[in-house]
């Protein structure tokens, strides 16, 4: 601490101006930097546009869900539900198909308006029970886990998934574009308009900002929240879909993992460009770091155990650098 | 114990021994902001020094930079005559040195005398802190002080005078000897500023030297035997002796003479009764209020802290629920649910403390004004997107016409000045025109140039048909704004004050009336 206090007072202003850049443009000459670097070591597998185009298919679940989980902390609250949420209705979107013979487009949407339901009860419990959100989500993902048991009785939906809905992810559209890469830029696109220029936006970047102001200010603050919340929960509903049509089946727990790879994607994200804050071009450039990093190493036959290892090393660098930069550059 | 505290006439300061402190041409930038360009003074053992200059002049920096929280980018700190680097706040204290922010530092969940040693190496046995031991030791401190509560007793529930005093008792126990004030009455009823005054010369007379920072020129006058001008950055003026007195000190904070505005508020003719509220009542800071308020006045409500008045504004603005009682907005029956609510049905409130309730300090100016407006900021009805164009031009009057200091709207609003900020917080509302304005406290922290354009714009509104009500402790504001003033003691309404009759010596009589014995004079 005092080390670093002391080795700042030496700091020259163009060094504090590089510390600055650094704050806010690491993650991004990071993630450059990576690519640039696997692009050297393997010039036949990584830097081709079929590597590029399946990196992000990949990524396009976890940036979707990303994407809602910043809604929600944007408004200065943890939706830990969204991995278990997406493992329930990855089973029940399958279930609907193949047991209920539902047609597609009628179970997607049913599935889509559960995920917000599952939000507004989030919601709702955090801002007029007033239970943190930490815990009423860990409490209602757990629920939702027990949910998904429940209904696939412990074993996974693989018969008889028709053709149409595996199409739903492994389909292509515009250009051969695959449809994942097309949702995710949509629900990209859609969140960050919402955020960053519509009136409704302001009000929810106040309500993270400060919500007693934002109160004082005229804005409706629960009812924000539970927005987070709920866009959070519609989001998770859409990966979970997307997922089981890439599996071919509804398996509980599949998609539980996505809850980690979201968090980290978020708060790398809040190290990009702007200084600590949550946002969705943030959450994007986080989901790349850790998509390209996978896929680096996966090119390379790294182990399993190193590309956990890599995701938490990354996220820990990333964010401390550019906060231990931010501060240093302020002094 | 009183006669400990020396009264009278100040010290004439000609510092013999050598100073306590030198800062030489200290300059410092933020980013490309030239906070400080160099500046300069010295305090001797034992001196009051004042230190006052406009908003964003590099009060704060300075002693910020004394603090150990910023590093100077160049210049020279001397402590006893000795060249020091102050790398950090631990090493401020080391050199003596102690701070009371104006945001105290306290921590409600601890005792008294947890929060007077917070940060203080503490005594111990056998590994255990002996507080009993340590105890014995702050007692005496506490007394000199006044620090009534017991020690082992919770500081939650304490008032702003009390944690003050808190932190005074934590600067004497680490044996300080130069104690920086920033802003200290700023949130201080008048009798407990009086008792802090006092305190400040005991301190003196004992050999401590106290920095001493203020807006308020009657304070510095009473108090201070030197005090340095800051001016855009530079050191421009000390002033002591015969060539320190009022007008002195206001042509070197503003660098030139200033219009004073004078009590030109006339009996205006007002218009309808825009608001009403009859035998409001919230135990217990608020009991049977009834007011009316017009269109076109400035209605005033005096008192000391404390006595109510804040709380009275949030529920007249929905942030808080009456008991009982009723309230009416042109003429209709109003109850409003939420603050939400009460905006929309016309009303305004610029709450009282700016940064807690007010800022959204990491966003920028352009944001905190535009939060209250965003339905007007909009392409149009069929493009519901921020028109970002409007909003940085709405932007830009608005720093022009309350003199933000600012490099450009997009500056967050938390690298402002104390001052600034809370010119953002009042823009918010003059831009949206509401119906009623309610205003706490708004110019606490302002410097006397942009406290008289505040006042301006408070009058052009209420011109234009805006009933406006102001809360406000300093004595000298309600008059020179108001058409009329309510005095509340003890969460009552004791006087209704007009026309000529309102006057600072009327409000602060009013302020300390019983009113239990009001009550038995006139029963309700
Ligand atoms: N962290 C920061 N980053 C950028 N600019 C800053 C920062 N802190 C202060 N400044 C700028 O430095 C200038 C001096 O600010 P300072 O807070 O010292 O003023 P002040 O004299 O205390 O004013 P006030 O009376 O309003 O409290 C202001 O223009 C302010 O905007
Ligand atoms: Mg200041």
């Amino acid at each position: 601490m005092s080390d670093v206090a002391i080795s700042a007072r030496r700091l020259s202003p163009g060094t504090k101006a590089v510390l600055g850049i650094f704050a806010r443009y690491g993650t991004i000459i990071g993630l450059l930097a990576m690519i640039v670097t696997f692009s050297i070591l393997s010039p036949q597998a990584f830097p081709t546009v079929n590597n590029f185009t399946n990196v992000l298919n990949q990524a396009s679940l976890a940036m979707i869900i990303a994407g809602g989980l910043t809604l929600a902390v944007v408004v200065g609250e943890l939706d830990l539900s969204i991995g278990f949420a997406a493992s329930l209705h990855g089973i029940l979107i399958t279930g609907l198909v193949v047991h209920d013979k539902l047609p597609i487009p009628l179970a997607v949407v049913i599935v889509i308006a559960l995920g917000a339901v599952i939000g507004l009860v989030n919601g709702f419990i955090v801002t007029k029970i007033k239970v943190n959100s930490v815990i009423a989500t860990l409490g209602v993902g757990t629920i939702l886990t027990g949910l998904a048991f429940a209904y696939s009785a412990g074993v996974p939906i693989v018969a008889g998934v028709p053709e149409a809905f595996l199409q739903l992810s492994l389909g292509r559209w515009l250009f051969g574009i695959p449809n994942n890469i097309i949702v995710m830029i949509l629900v990209l696109g859609g969140l960050w308009l919402l955020v960053e220029r519509t009136p409704l936006g302001q009000e929810i970047q106040a309500v993270g900002g400060n919500a007693v102001a934002a109160r004082l200010a005229g804005v409706n603050v629960d009812r924000i929240k539970i927005l987070g919340f709920v866009i959070s929960g519609m989001c998770a509903a859409l990966t979970g879909i997307l997922l089981a049509s890439r599996l071919g089946s509804g398996t509980a727990s599949a998609a539980d993992s996505y809850l980690l790879t979201a968090f980290a994607a978020v708060f790398l994200g809040s190290a990009t460009l702007r200084d600590g804050e949550f946002h969705v071009l943030g959450t994007l450039v986080g989901a790349l770091i850790i998509a390209f990093g996978f896929n680096g190493l996966n090119i390379f036959g790294a182990p399993t155990f190193s590309q956990y290892v890599l995701q938490g090393a990354i996220l820990i660098i990333a964010v401390g650098m550019a906060s231990l930069g931010r501060s240093l550059a302020e002094r | 114990m009183q006669a400990a505290f020396t009264r009278g006439a100040p010290q004439q300061a000609a510092p013999m021994t050598t100073p306590f402190l030198v800062a030489h041409d200290i300059a410092k930038a933020f980013g490309g902001a030239q906070a400080l360009k160099g500046v300069s003074l010295d305090i001797a053992p034992g001196e009051i020094h004042g230190l006052v200059g406009a908003n964003g002049a590099g009060k704060s920096t300075f002693i910020r930079i004394l603090a150990g929280l910023n590093h100077p980018d160049a210049g020279r700190i001397e402590i006893d005559g000795q060249s020091r680097e102050i790398a950090t706040p631990q090493r401020a204290t080391e050199l003596g040195m102690s701070f009371i922010h104006q945001e105290l530092a306290f921590v409600p969940g601890m005792t008294v005398l947890q929060n007077i040693m917070l940060g203080v190496p503490k005594k111990s046995r056998f590994g255990l802190t002996d507080w009993r031991a340590i105890a014995r030791d702050v007692a005496p401190i506490a007394r000199r002080v006044g620090i009534s509560a017991p020690l082992n007793a919770s500081v939650k529930g304490l008032s702003t005078a009390e944690i003050w005093l808190i932190n005074i008792c934590r600067a004497l126990v680490r044996k300080a000897r130069l104690i920086v004030m920033d802003e200290p009455t700023a949130s201080l009823a008048a009798s407990e500023a009086e008792r802090l005054f006092a305190i400040v010369r005991d301190l003196s007379a004992s050999g401590v030297a106290v920095l001493y920072i203020s807006h308020r020129l009657d304070e510095i006058l009473n108090l201070c035997s030197r005090v340095s001008v800051f001016r855009d950055g530079r050191s421009v003026a000390e002033l002591a002796g015969k060539e320190l007195n009022r007008p002195a000190l206001v042509e070197a904070i503003v660098g030139g003479a200033i219009r004073n505005p004078q009590r030109t508020v006339a009996a205006r003719p007002r218009g309808n009764v825009v608001m009403e509220a009859s035998k409001l009542t919230r135990a217990p800071k608020v009991r049977g209020v009834s007011l009316r308020l017009h269109a076109g006045e400035v209605l005033g409500i005096g008192g000391l802290v404390g006595a109510g008045r804040t709380e009275l504004a949030r529920l007249l603005f929905g942030a808080d629920r009456p008991d009982s009682g009723e309230m009416r907005l042109a003429g209709r029956s109003y109850q409003p649910a939420s603050p939400a609510a009460a905006v929309r049905a016309g009303l305004g409130l610029i709450p009282e403390e700016r940064r807690a309730e007010a800022l959204f300090l990491s966003k920028s100016i352009a944001f905190n004004l535009s939060i209250a407006n965003l339905d007007k900021l909009v392409h149009g009805r069929y493009l519901p997107l921020m028109n970002r164009r409007a909003r940085a031009s709405m932007a830009g009057d608005m720093i022009r016409s309350l003199s933000i200091k600012a490099r450009n709207a997009s500056t967050p609003v938390g690298r402002l000045s104390g001052g600034n900020q809370q010119k953002v917080a009042i823009g918010r509302w003059l831009q949206r025109t509401p119906k009623v304005l309610i205003l706490d406290e708004p110019t606490r922290g302002v410097d006397i140039g942009a406290r008289g354009e505040i006042h301006r714009l408070i009058r052009q509104q209420a011109d234009s048909g805006m009933a406006v009500l102001v809360i406000s402790s300093e004595p000298d504001e309600l008059p020179d704004l108001c058409d009329r003033v309510l005095v509340m003691a003890e969460g009552r309404i004791v006087r209704e004050l007009t026309g000529q009759a309102v006057s600072r010596k009327a409000i602060v009589e009013a302020s300390y009336v019983d009113p239990q014995a009001l009550m038995e004079d006139h029963p309700a």
